[in-house]
């Protein structure tokens, strides 16, 4: 144009001052940083914690459970919990977002925003503060509690907080409105004139709403899960408040690596486990989102 | 159709979850108001341990922390997130696969790993430098972090909305490019800048883990107080904070809903 | 700009000179711009090739319509006169002036666009006066102007109105007045009533017309639909891929089209291979040997459809053969028929005046004048 400068340069240049600001910013505080993590599990573990060289892979050997006194089971189960707790409460998840999400869209238009309302409000108070309220709820001598005690599930005087269970509820609670937001929108864009014909096809009402409904909905469904499953695996805050020492998960693990200054390597080393089960998480499930939900892509 | 004995059924459902999803929360703010310290028995009504809340200075400091960190962290990410929604979206037409994969990296990206990187990059860089020691400026800088995501793709998805038309009209109407900028882009995007801000604000306020891992002794935020309390033992002086912040939570669903009422009956 | 001097002493001079017969006393004259194009050409990418060494003279004042299919390259020429597109090769002068390189907030060029483009944000009469405010122009001559053109388009009501009220024929009349409003010495018009309903469209097909003679602004307008461009343009340009087919009125257009491609796009159906010419008579396989006026050239000749006269009191003593109905149309004001000559399909109007209709099967005598043959090439 005018300026005299090439019209491609230009271009190139705008996109520059646009994009760099905040690319810089995220490669300088968060790329960058993560790199300085993933090359200290790599390093040799200091007196006082710190990282240091030589480099080996000490580490990894840690977390697999190799230390002073032979290998011990501990950081395995504790991975094995991790994965356990994350299919566990995304399945309940599921199992109660679905007939939830169907519900709404079943229920009279000018009510579904204030349902939708009613099921995301609660997950706008401070995680702290709704796994507080389970604490609150749980603990030993609370009505819940008594109950649990009377039939037979826990003994006497002790509270279903802290335990793996309370954990499981933690995550169910924290999650459930990540799925009901996208599952609701699958629903609500579903042809239900389909169920009907298929009722016409299939004998039973379930064989239909599984040949008709089923299908339509897995986009949702996937996209409910990648944003359940994963941050349910590195969950931090529910199993250090809900659960005891014994239902740590790797988040757990690997915050008291560095909270308490012991082996900030060791600490590293599950950082790129979680970092590496996040990835996998996210492949797998575009995997197959692409051969269910015709390519649409999840969006957060 | 089987539809009836269904839907009373789903009904089920939904009123099971809606006492599973308030009863914490109604629990919390039942107990703020408990005038005996115990979490299985209400005695009766009391304001005492508001009075305690308010008079105790910690808290009162801690909620500052909260609300600086917030303002000042959402008004820089919602200024480089929008730069950088506003360049995806003009060259959306080029390969920009890299800078989308970078902008959902802070989103993906588990809150602990994200926490630590930050807190050990702060410590190596204090050590060599002996700047961003841990205190607000190193949670301003992760806050900003992880809010620059969201407002980025709530601005460019406003932009993908817009008809582009729209950007020739102005030329064609003699707006040069920083008329264009502060006659048509900025007022155009306006709501959308007003809910990106408002969601890193809520994003800020509610961020318990990577505030936890770059705070210094000096920077204590509510979650921060309330998580450190927790620690110590259940009091009832946290069921009041807790009510309050859900409180201030409740207010913001009923705006909200106000809000889209208003801009659904705008539009009949 | 100069015109509102113009406008003060002799309110009606120019808008007469340019168009006597639809000046109104009222005509708010504008300097009208000529545009000239010279090899102008732009490709997106190594094969799309949108335009291909287009030459083209707009005149001052005139309604001139850029006809042709989707994809032609009318668009891609709309925008590299609003500077929206830059050209690969080639020059824009508008008004005498060179503006190849020229930005678009730099041309005294305005465009209605397809879209309208209306600024949801703003209420309608900061959409209007959204130009004027980037020109800089002030606030108590900004209203003045603003409502003037309100006046002018007639919007009554409409100007405190929200954008997203508006039905699509208001949008459309806002999109006019924005531009107007900016008194530009060209006005570009890209496809504005192909969103609006049949009804809508004709009426403000004539209010466009209309706006443009008492403006006396140079319009370029594009279009697909050839009747729209009949009715409105002073002068049509037809496209196709890329080049100019033909320029001229809508009557020579469509009488006289110069090769297949426009006639067909104009809605010819009675297009026949001419085997052999001899002096002023044509050999076809269809209907034989045909005399026409002029000397042919060119492998094409071409019947209208009106041009047939059918019955058996036809009037020209050439021409004559005999076809019959294969299927029959009653359109009100005439009536179509679809006649099989020789094994070939022949499209015929006649005008509705109370004659006898003709049924399916009927064998009709009919007859061209020679005047009315037109030959053109392939």
């Amino acid at each position: 144009m005018s300026s005299g400068v090439p019209r491609a340069l230009r271009e190139t240049r705008h996109l520059l001052w646009t994009t760099l600001p905040a690319a810089l910013w995220i490669v300088i505080f968060l790329i960058l940083p993560s790199l300085y993590l993933v090359s200290m599990a790599f390093m040799t573990n200091g007196p006082y914690g710190q990282p240091q060289l030589p480099l080996s892979l000490e580490a990894f050997h840690q977390l697999a459970g190799f230390g002073f006194l032979g290998w011990s089971p501990g950081n395995l189960y504790t991975l094995l919990r991790s994965l356990w707790q994350t299919v566990l409460s995304t399945t309940m998840v599921v199992v109660l977002a679905y007939p939830l999400a169907y519900y709404i869209t079943t229920c009279r238009q000018k009510w579904r925003p204030i349902m939708l309302l009613a099921v995301v409000v609660p997950s706008w108070t401070n995680q702290v503060i709704r796994a507080f309220g389970w604490m609150n709820l749980l603990a030993p001598d609370t009505w819940l509690s008594e109950l649990a005690v009377r039939l037979g599930f826990i003994p006497e005087h002790l509270g279903l907080f802290p335990s793996s269970f309370a954990v499981t509820l933690g995550l169910i609670y924290n999650f459930l409105p990540f799925m009901v937001l996208p599952l609701y929108a699958a629903f609500e864009k579903l042809d239900m004139s389909l169920l009907e014909a298929a009722r016409d096809l299939y004998a039973s009402p379930v064989r239909a709403f599984l040949a008709a409904v089923v299908p339509q909905t897995l986009p949702g469904l996937l996209a409910g899960i990648v944003l359940v499953a994963i941050p349910a695996f590195g969950m931090y805050v529910i199993p250090e408040l809900l659960g005891g020492g014994r239902s740590m998960m790797i988040g757990n693990l690997v915050a008291a690596q560095f909270a308490e200054g012991s082996n900030w390597p060791l600490g590293a080393a599950g950082s790129i486990l979680m970092l590496i089960a996040t990835l996998v998480g996210i492949v797998l499930l575009r995997r197959l989102g692409r051969r269910f939900g015709g390519g649409e892509e999840v969006v957060i | 159709m089987r539809g009836g004995s269904m839907r009373r059924s789903l009904a089920v459902v939904w009123w099971v979850v809606m006492v599973f999803l308030y009863l914490p929360l109604g629990v919390v703010v039942l107990y703020s108001f408990n005038s005996v310290n115990s979490a299985a028995t209400f005695a009766h009504f009391s304001l005492r341990w508001y009075h305690r809340l308010f008079s105790n200075p910690q808290i009162i400091e801690a909620f500052w922390h909260s609300l600086l960190l917030a303002l000042i962290s959402s008004m820089i990410a919602v200024v480089l997130g929008t730069l950088i929604g506003y360049g995806m979206y003009r060259h959306r037409g080029r390969r920009l696969g890299w800078l989308i994969a970078l902008i959902y990296l802070p989103i993906v990206m588990p809150d602990i790993v994200f926490g630590i990187s930050e807190m050990t990059f702060f410590v190596r860089f204090n050590q060599l430098t002996g700047l961003l020691g841990p205190g607000l400026g190193t949670m301003i800088i992760a806050h900003v972090t992880f809010e620059i995501p969201f407002v980025a793709l709530i601005v460019y998805s406003r932009f993908v909305g817009m008809d582009a038309t729209l950007f020739e009209a102005s030329k064609d109407l003699y707006a040069g490019p920083v008329r264009r900028v502060c006659h048509f882009i900025i007022p155009a995007i306006k709501p959308a800048l007003i809910s990106a801000f408002f969601l890193s604000f809520t994003l800020s306020i509610d961020d318990f883990v990577i505030s936890f891992f770059t705070s210094g002794p000096e920077s204590t935020t509510l979650p921060i107080y309330i998580w450190g309390a927790i620690r110590k033992g259940v009091s009832p002086e946290i069921n009041a904070i807790a009510t309050l912040m859900i409180g201030a939570v409740a207010i913001a669903a009923l705006l909200s809903l106000a809000l889209s009422r208003r801009r659904s009956a705008s539009r009949q | 700009m100069t015109q509102t001097t113009a406008q003060a002493d002799s309110p009606d001079t120019r808008g007469t000179s340019t168009t006597p017969e639809y000046a109104a006393p009222d005509a708010v004259p504008r300097d009208a711009s000529s545009i000239s194009l010279r090899r102008l050409r732009k490709s997106f990418g190594a094969d799309a090739v949108a335009l291909d060494g287009v030459d083209l003279d707009i005149r001052p004042g005139e309604f001139f319509t850029l006809l042709g299919p989707s994809g032609c390259g009318k668009t891609t020429l709309l925008r590299l006169l609003a500077g929206l597109e830059l050209a690969d090769d080639g020059h824009v002068e508008i008004g005498g002036r060179d503006v190849t390189e020229v930005p678009p907030h730099k041309r005294s060029v305005n465009t209605v666009f397809q879209s309208y483009a209306l600024f949801t944000h703003l209420s309608v009469r900061d959409n209007i006066a959204f130009g004027l405010r980037m020109r800089g122009v002030g606030g108590s001559e900004r209203q003045r102007r603003v409502s003037e053109i309100a006046d002018f388009i007639k919007l009554g009501g409409l100007i405190d109105r929200r954008v997203d009220q508006l039905s699509g024929g208001q949008r459309q009349r806002i999109a006019l007045a924005r531009a107007l409003v900016c008194e530009p010495d060209v006005l570009l018009l890209d496809e504005p009533l192909s969103a609006l309903d049949a009804g809508l469209r004709s009426q403000l097909q004539v209010e466009l017309q209309r706006i443009q003679k008492r403006l006396g602004m140079t319009f370029v307008f594009v279009t697909h639909d050839q009747q729209e461009a009949m009715v409105m343009s002073d002068r049509i340009a037809v496209l196709n891929d890329g080049r100019i087919q033909q320029i001229g009125t809508p009557r020579e257009i469509y009488e006289k089209p110069v090769n297949r491609f426009v006639a067909s796009f104009m809605g010819h159906e009675n297009l026949f291979d001419i085997e052999s010419r001899e002096g002023d008579c044509i050999d076809t396989a269809a209907l034989g040997r045909l005399k026409v006026e002029t000397p042919p050239h060119g492998e094409l000749v071409m019947i209208r459809p009106e041009a047939l006269e059918l019955g058996s009191e036809v009037s020209s003593e050439f021409n004559r053969f005999e076809g019959e109905v294969r299927e029959f149309f009653y359109r009100g004001s005439h009536i179509e028929y679809r006649l099989e000559v020789n094994g070939m399909r022949m499209k015929a109007l006649s005008s509705n005046q109370g004659q006898r209709l003709f049924r399916i099967g009927d064998r009709v005598p009919m007859c061209v004048w020679p005047e009315d043959l037109v030959t053109l090439a392939r």
